[in-house]
């Protein structure tokens, strides 16, 4: 009996759905957190888990599954510089054939069924000429595992899944960890949430996730944080509405406990969103004489509101670029800044799977810059003996260490001050400036913290 | 494996009776490989031996969206339950591209051998046991087709008449 046929007036099925977003993503015109959202809606519920698993899967692979499909091609299926329609259809038979190499190697879906799925897709997508190619790709790839693995395996780009670029530069800057690290960016993150101290002790909150049937273990580092073994939706946790708890990673947990805010301070929290850091200044001190939290995406602003609204506490937000202080600033001075710069986010990439294709080697020198124009900026807004805790979530050290060691010696009111040990325990890696953390298997993300002291005037 | 061909309606050994399989050998399973590889590839849910022009009762089976529950019915004979109509729009890898709604009794019961020879029964409802019986009329020589008022069934053969001479 025949499969009912269902081409035309049928709603696209997942394999296609994550094509047409993962071709977006290789011609950089969007990240997987912004793009998925809206295609899950063309989805019903039961399949956003594919889409889901799809699409970060086969980026978190892409470096080695590219070299894979240029071996399987005789020649490229993009030609660097082509444009509007012919570049998407091209990306889109790309994203198939990665789709189908990944769902080959990396999933329990049958050979057969992954084949034959992904050349139907193809056809939705009205790409039909490519059928026999994508058929026959995938076919090749399936008979020729073996060989093909053994040919790339020299190649680090193959066995680290990662760009060259980005392989080089975290050997170069750490070695072994950075291996370990990279090894630990091909992993499913681990999930980690923060519990509201100001509704309840992290103890307590256990006690709750054990009734409700959630393992957790309390972080040694992060005195809120709990690490969830197996990863839940956030429905399925207790009073999340309610804002008792939020979804942080341990690593991030780190910045409100390191700025440390006291009661009466006027706090700033500059490039905020999507607010996990803002709650969390104001759930460990609610006594703040005031927090202005700061960023230049009006429409992720939206989503701090949402978050602050879930705790039920309240910021002051504000529309504005950190380093044009003359915008923003009414000229009164903070006791202590937060400035979690825009950066690379290498140290997240199994959050992000995609920034290994998004992100080019000469990103870094720029966002650099714009890091220390930024930290430039907020010094002058610091008051005498306040601190700025300088954050990035990268591992580069150009945007981190090396940048804050050239802010001091540039710099003659600041030193660094930054803590060896956070609650009795030693954290991350001692550099010239801050210190570093990389992403560990279990641990948290990768982090570099550097916690700037602003010298008093010298009184007689 | 092998991909096999399969025949086209109106080929007369399509309406072949087949034979019961004596025993279930090496040959069987090679041909039930053969043919899963061939139903996969159409794609379909489910094929008869006599539509690769084999005569002896084997029936695949994969009514699974993902494809990968395949069922091997030896000998099968079904019984029906309940013989109350359910209607199906059922389609054919041996009338492709058509589609007709066909009415046969919802709840059947399936006796048949697996691919190691032993004897298994099952009460399939909803499409399962729609395909089963589909397949089943293959064995027997019927095809849907053969459901439809003499009109629609011409125009059918007609139009697939005309494709195999363009292939031709």
């Amino acid at each position: 009996m025949a499969r009912k046929s269902g081409r035309s007036n049928t709603p696209k099925q997942t394999r296609a759905i994550a094509a047409q977003v993962l071709a977006k993503v290789l011609l950089q015109q969007g990240s997987l957190a912004r793009l998925l959202p809206a295609a899950e809606h063309e989805l019903p519920p039961n399949e956003h888990g594919l889409l889901k698993e799809l699409c970060y899967g086969t980026t978190r692979l892409a470096p080695r599954l590219q070299l894979l499909l240029g071996k399987l091609l005789k020649k490229p299926l993009r030609k660097p510089n082509s444009e509007g329609k012919k570049a998407l259809a091209g990306a889109e038979v790309e994203a198939l054939l990665l789709l189908g190499l990944y769902q080959l190697q990396y999933t329990r879906i049958p050979d057969h069924a992954a084949i034959g799925a992904t050349v139907e897709a193809a056809r939705e997508l009205g790409h039909d000429w490519a059928t026999a190619l994508i058929n026959g790709s995938l076919r090749n790839a399936q008979r020729q595992r073996e060989a093909l693995e053994k040919k790339l395996s020299g190649n680090p780009e193959f066995s680290s899944a990662h760009p060259l670029w980005l392989f080089q530069s975290m050997r170069e800057a750490w070695g072994d960890e950075g291996s370990a690290a990279i090894k630990a960016n091909n992993l499913p993150p681990p999930m980690f949430i923060r519990v509201n101290r100001a509704h309840e002790s992290r103890d307590s909150y256990m006690g709750k996730l054990q009734e409700a049937g959630i393992a957790a273990t309390a972080s040694l580092l992060a005195p809120d944080c709990l690490h969830l073994p197996n990863p839940v939706g956030v429905a399925e946790l207790p009073g999340f509405m309610e804002g008792d708890c939020s979804v942080q990673d341990e690593s991030a947990q780190l910045a409100a406990v390191l700025l440390a805010p006291a009661a009466g301070e006027r706090v700033l929290d500059a490039c905020c969103a999507p607010g996990g850091k803002t709650c969390h200044l104001l759930e460990l001190q609610p006594q703040m004489a005031a927090l202005q939290a700061l960023d230049s995406d009006g429409n992720r602003l939206g989503q701090v509101q949402e978050n602050l609204e879930r705790i039920g506490v309240a910021a002051e937000l504000v529309c504005a670029d950190a380093a044009d202080i003359d915008s923003w600033w009414d000229g009164e001075a903070f006791d202590a800044v937060l400035l979690d710069a825009p950066c690379s986010a290498t140290g997240v990439i199994r959050r992000n799977p995609d920034i290994k294709l998004l992100r080019r080697a000469e990103d870094i020198r720029e966002l650099a810059l714009l890091q220390r124009r930024i930290l430039d900026s907020l010094w002058q807004t610091l008051k005498p003996g306040g601190r700025l805790l300088y954050a990035t979530c990268s591992v580069m050290p150009e945007e981190n260490a090396a940048l804050v060691a050239a802010f001091i010696a540039d710099t003659a009111d600041a030193s660094d001050n930054t803590p060896e040990s956070i609650s009795a325990v030693g954290w991350g890696m001692a550099q010239d400036a801050g210190r570093q953390i990389l992403p560990s298997e279990t641990g948290g993300d990768g982090f570099y913290y550097a916690l700037l002291h602003k010298a008093a005037p010298q009184t007689q | 494996m092998a991909k096999l061909e399969i025949l086209e309606f109106p080929d007369p050994r399509l309406r072949t009776k087949a034979q019961p399989v004596a025993e279930v050998n090496d040959e069987i399973r090679t041909l039930v490989a053969d043919m899963f590889e061939t139903m996969y590839a159409a794609p379909g849910v489910g094929l008869a031996a006599t539509q690769v022009n084999v005569h002896q009762r084997v029936v695949v089976i994969d009514v699974s969206e993902e494809q990968d529950q395949p069922m091997v019915f030896i000998n099968p004979e079904v019984e029906v339950l309940d013989p109350a109509p359910h209607e199906y729009d059922e389609g054919c890898l041996s009338v492709p591209g058509f589609y007709e709604t066909i009415v046969r009794p919802g709840r059947v019961r399936v006796s048949a051998l697996d691919r190691d020879g032993k004897t298994f029964s099952l009460e399939p409802d909803g499409l399962l046991a729609v395909c089963i019986q589909h397949e089943i009329d293959h064995l027997d020589g019927k095809l849907f087709v053969d459901y439809l008022s003499p009109l629609k069934r011409n125009r059918i053969r007609s139009k697939l008449e005309k494709a195999h001479r363009q292939r031709a």
